[in-house]
């Protein structure tokens, strides 16, 4: 294991590479410049391809004709950019292609502000194209853990045949922070699934990617889609609970929210308050069971805290809550960041009156 | 002696376009060369949105349906990670010249080695004859019911003079399918992008000028006389850039 | 222990840089560390702030409202950051371009670090200066910890480049040990 000070944006660049990204395209847009910069010069060196494209449309179209090819391709934006992309991450579900998006998301909506922000939560689990299509998105909160998911992402888009969503704001893709970084995975890219178009000249069979479907065959995909994505909350949700045994008060919070809201409940737990969090780590598939599971006899409030208004996340907290407690909501937005002190006070608000 | 059999890169089924649709013939001049050349194996499709699609069906080799226009942007991914593929785009005027304006013209200038096939006919086909970017002045569609009028939607774009104006690309040529020296002559042009790719030259455009009896309103062989009189004069053909053929 | 830290000036004044060497020296010293840039949309001479946190242990939060050290490199900075200074805290300000401090709360060390550099003969060396101050005012990083940090920075310039920030960290301790 290799330690690096890292800045955010570097680090799952070069935790892509590792985890076997052998192609990229992408058109700037801050907060993520550095993806595209880093990769640029570190891709060259893995004989891996990288392309700036004239816009994140026809980017995302260049990471879907790569992607048809075997090779694991990444493209990353921030939010204006992923809508662009939203049409291409469409055809990559229903062309059933495996790849790799990162938005370090910024104040929305409209071109909004630079500056960081979680703005994208609803277009991330609901909506990432039309369709009605659903990706896997996780959300880290440390350099660490966005390096772990980045490597391991393609397992994922490849083992269900999707895009795979990592949804980081701005403030992880610019902080640095120590990481270790993991060995390189040795691919063998000719032993290469039929599902890609062929790797090796003169494979004998030729295979038909295709976006559109006859209307069973189309039916028929979407059910299994639908089946993936129920299997995917038995197996794949990951979640932090933080002090739930004898919470009082639970706050849900994810990615650099999460991290500021551990501060404050630390703080009130040393002042002897009750106070646990639910960390959700993949956003979609949701962590329904860890606040359905919660003990309502105890848990006196949920305070769902994000650095967006109105909170984003709050109809799927509330769909597990089931009205059993009041669910309270606080957050910053527009790339105004949330602080220790906002946050604690906020919580300490909630807690100290009872509610 | 010429051969009149069925091309192996296509499948022995009925290609779904209209009775007189050129789009047909066209797709069989790309496969005879392929045939030719023998890269059935080798080659890969990239296919657009409109009419072009119903290619998905008849196509034996490998190949991949793209969004409406992004299919250079598509084949720009493909060919980066396999470049001893032989890759190809074949792209109506709807899809190439409008939607996908800034993905042709920017993989065009980009230089990168793969072929572009550009059927243009004036129109969008498949969703019931709209007025295109190519649609002639005075040209009737469904959106230019009195005919297009430049005041409001400007000219017919020129695609091969455009694209022939780019340092990057190697062979810029157009066709007009019109006519049986005009078949002949295409297909030599396509075959002679496709080997550029092959020796890695660069990029290679075709443009071929096909007709819409269904759309146009038209029986086939008045399309191939209103080319003669209309399309012709304004899409000129020729070999608007040979960057080999000039050194 | 945990100490936060805000950089603060405009672009092109080694604000970025000053937070990142600061922070790779702390991590090399064996602790922890997060360095957090904030930059407006301009290119050069915008605003620029960086927030330092250097700890023994984990660093959960790398938002803290107030810091325990402000640097400000000029008026602005100052007077936009001074607030955020958490009472009994320090403010190391560049006196060559901030002239009045006014809180009584927190302790202020005054050095005019541009007019130091250029009488070392390159304002360019302005941050070095700053860290040089930091390593004498406070104790939580070393002056070899930082001359190695600088070190492998400079490592592919000429000698001269590191003799001059040394230079500059020497006057910058000396500032910080007075004060």
């Amino acid at each position: 294991m290799e330690k690096r000070f890292m800045k955010g944006c570097e680090a799952i660049a070069e935790a892509a590479v590792r985890g076997g990204c052998r192609f990229f395209a992408g058109y700037p847009i801050t907060p993520q410049n550095e993806i595209p910069e880093y990769l640029s010069k570190r891709l060259p060196e893995v004989g891996g391809a990288f392309v700036q494209g004239e816009s994140e449309v026809a980017s995302i179209n260049m990471v879907y004709g790569a992607a048809a090819t075997g090779t694991r391709a990444l493209t990353s934006s921030s939010g204006p950019g992923i809508s662009l992309k939203a049409e291409g991450i469409s055809y990559l579900a229903s062309a059933q292609l495996p790849a790799v998006i990162v938005n370090i998301s910024r104040g929305g909506p409209g071109l909004g502000s630079i500056q960081p922000a979680q703005s994208d939560y609803l277009q991330a689990t609901k909506a990432l194209g039309h369709g009605g299509f659903r990706a896997m998105v996780f959300a880290p909160a440390t350099l660490q853990e966005a390096v772990d998911l980045t490597y391991n992402a393609w397992e994922y888009a490849e083992r269900d045949r999707g895009p795979v969503l990592i949804l980081m704001d701005g403030c992880l893709g610019a902080i640095m922070e120590e990481v270790e970084l993991p060995e390189m995975k040795e691919l063998n890219y000719d032993n290469t699934e039929d599902w890609c178009l062929a790797r090796v000249n003169g494979r004998e069979d030729s295979h038909m990617i295709t976006p559109i479907l006859p209307e069973l065959a189309l039916e028929m995909l979407n059910k299994f889609k639908g089946m993936t994505y129920k299997m995917w909350e038995m197996a794949d949700v990951k979640v932090e609970e933080y002090l739930l045994d004898d919470a009082e008060y639970v706050v849900v919070a994810y990615g650099i929210a999460a991290r500021v809201a551990k501060e404050a409940i630390n703080t009130l737990r040393e002042q002897g308050h009750k106070v646990g969090m639910i960390r959700p780590i993949t956003l979609y598939p949701f962590p329904k069971a860890s606040l359905d599971n919660l003990d309502y006899e105890k848990v006196k409030a949920i305070i769902d805290i994000e650095m967006t208004i109105p909170a984003q996340m709050r109809d799927d907290i509330e769909l597990q809550v089931k009205g059993r407690c009041p669910v309270h909501e606080y957050g910053r937005s527009g790339g105004i960041l949330l602080d220790d002190d906002g946050v604690l006070e906020a919580i300490e608000n909630i807690v100290k009156g009872g509610a | 002696m010429p051969s009149y059999k069925r091309p192996s890169a296509l499948l022995p089924m009925s290609t779904g376009y209209c009775p007189g649709c050129l789009h047909a013939l066209a797709t069989r001049l790309v496969a005879d060369v392929v045939d030719e050349l023998n890269q059935q194996k080798n080659a890969i499709n990239v296919i657009s949105v409109g009419c072009s699609a119903l290619n998905l069906y008849s196509w034996s080799g490998d190949e991949i349906g793209a969004a409406h226009g992004r299919a250079p942007a598509v084949a720009t991914g493909i060919k980066r990670c396999l470049p001893d593929r032989l890759v190809f785009t074949y792209q109506g005027d709807g899809d190439l010249a409008a939607i996908g304006l800034a993905e042709i013209m920017s993989a065009a200038n980009r230089g990168e080695n793969f072929t572009v096939i550009f059927a243009n006919n004036q129109t969008y086909g498949m969703t019931g004859g709209q007025m295109a970017p190519t649609t002639l002045i005075g040209q009737k569609s469904t959106t230019t019911p009195f005919g297009r009028d430049a005041a409001t939607t400007g000219y017919p774009l020129k695609m091969c003079e455009l694209i022939s104006v780019l340092e990057a690309p190697v062979f810029v040529a157009r066709y007009a399918l019109n006519s049986p020296k005009g078949v002949m002559d295409a297909k030599k042009g396509i075959k002679k992008a496709f080997e550029l790719q092959l020796a890695g030259k660069g990029f290679t455009f075709i443009e071929l000028l096909t007709n819409c009896p269904t759309n146009w309103g038209m029986s086939p062989l008045d399309t191939l006389d209103y080319m003669n009189t209309n399309t012709i004069p304004y899409f000129v053909p020729g070999v608007y850039k040979d960057k080999e053929g000039e050194k | 222990m945990k100490q936060s830290f805000v950089f603060s000036g405009s672009g092109g004044q080694g604000i970025m840089s000053a937070g990142i060497t600061l922070a790779h020296t702390a991590i090399d010293m064996g602790k922890h560390s997060t360095f957090l840039p904030e930059y407006g949309p301009e290119q050069r001479g915008g605003s620029a702030k960086c927030t330092v946190i250097i700890s023994d242990g984990e660093i959960i939060s790398p938002l803290p409202k107030k810091c325990d050290i402000l640097v400000a490199m000029n008026e602005q900075a100052y007077s936009k950051f001074i607030d955020d200074v958490k009472a009994g805290g320090t403010v190391v300000v560049n006196s060559s371009r901030v002239k009045d401090t006014d809180r009584q709360d927190v302790k202020t060390i005054s050095v005019p670090v541009d007019d130091v550099a250029l009488e070392l003969g390159n304002v360019k060396v302005a941050n070095t200066v700053l860290i040089g101050v930091l390593i004498g005012a406070t104790e939580i990083i070393s002056r070899e910890a930082v001359i190695a940090s600088l070190g492998e920075k400079f490592k592919e310039k000429s000698p001269k480049i590191m003799e001059l920030n040394v230079a500059a960290l020497e006057k910058g301790i000396e500032f910080g040990s007075k004060a």
